[in-house]
């Protein structure tokens, strides 16, 4: 019996700890909520790929260039968002507002671009770890 | 015409009880023997489930650069093949799922199973009639199956602590 129960309890601390991609595609698994981001570039590439569209962004700096890879949702939420294949043309300028990839390095989780006319795009998801932070809600 | 005492009724009523619940575990016992649930439901995500689903989104959309637009559907007989046995095995996926050992008796976790059966099942037709936007279109929803259960079931603490 003792060692039924230990074994038990091996098994629920292995199933615990254990495993790396159960959670891959949420927010709270890869960006960090308190590395928040504000970058300003050009659209060079953007994936129109499932479960997540990436938009890559040149950012150029003090420091040379940097391609930032900018998540959003699937790419038919970002459809019905009434953003398609033709807003973002490669070249475009826009400021990304979201997330950095925990670790660091440049990747983050989109939540809102805008436009060179100004105009904002959500681009976010809304998964467990999401931040409720007031990005693509209407003001 | 009997007469059956309330003490011989009391008795009857427990024995019935009790053969009923032996019953019931002999044939519970005799279900679950016939399958293995050595495989937890984490391994089956990520060892079954997962690469699946992985193919199927590697298998559709659009990549833009500034040379032009690359087309990520599937060109040849074999890649739509692939597509289909990874539908297939979507399909098989949410009917493991709903085994007892993974759905411990969860109303919504079998509805996300099934769920995520209706979508692999869907996938197939679009494997078999070479429908590529169909494809890209149900990978969306095949992602929108898999985050309504993550968010229901897998909490914030879980998925932190994974990465």
């Amino acid at each position: 019996m003792k060692k039924q129960l230990f074994n038990v309890s091996i098994l629920c601390l292995v199933m615990l700890f254990s495993g790396a991609s159960w959670a891959h595609h949420s927010f709270a698994a890869e960006f960090d909520v308190n590395r928040p981001i504000e970058i300003t570039g050009q659209v060079v590439k953007v994936q129109w790929i499932n479960p997540h569209a990436w938009i890559h962004v040149e950012v150029v700096n003090s420091e040379g260039n940097e391609i930032w890879k900018i998540e959003g949702g699937t790419p038919n939420t970002l459809f019905r968002r009434g953003i398609t294949r033709d807003t973002l043309p490669i070249g475009t300028n826009i400021v990304v507002r979201g997330y950095q990839v925990k670790g660091g390095g440049f990747a983050a989780n989109g939540r809102e671009i805008t436009l060179e006319n100004g105009n904002k795009l959500f681009v976010g998801t809304s998964g467990v770890g999401a931040p409720d932070d007031g990005a693509g809600k209407s003001k | 015409m009997v007469r059956y005492t309330k003490k011989y009724i009391n008795s009857m009523t427990v024995l019935v009880v009790c053969l009923s619940w032996f019953l019931a575990a002999c044939d519970q016992k005799q279900t679950t023997a016939l399958y293995s649930s050595q495989i937890n439901t984490q391994q089956t995500m990520n060892w079954v489930l997962d690469p699946h689903a992985d193919l199927i989104w590697d298998s559709s959309g659009f990549v833009v650069t500034a040379q032009g637009v690359q087309n990520l559907a599937p060109s040849t007989d074999e890649e739509w093949d692939a597509v289909r046995n990874a539908a297939a095995s979507i399909v098989e996926a949410g009917n493991l799922l709903i085994m007892p050992h993974h759905a411990q008796g969860r109303d919504a976790w079998i509805g996300h199973s099934r769920g995520l059966q209706f979508t692999g099942m869907e996938l197939l037709k679009a494997a078999e009639n070479r429908d590529a936007q169909a494809l890209f279109d149900l990978g969306g929803q095949l992602y929108i199956n898999c985050q309504s259960c993550h968010d229901q079931y897998l909490d914030l603490a879980a998925q932190e602590r994974l990465n």
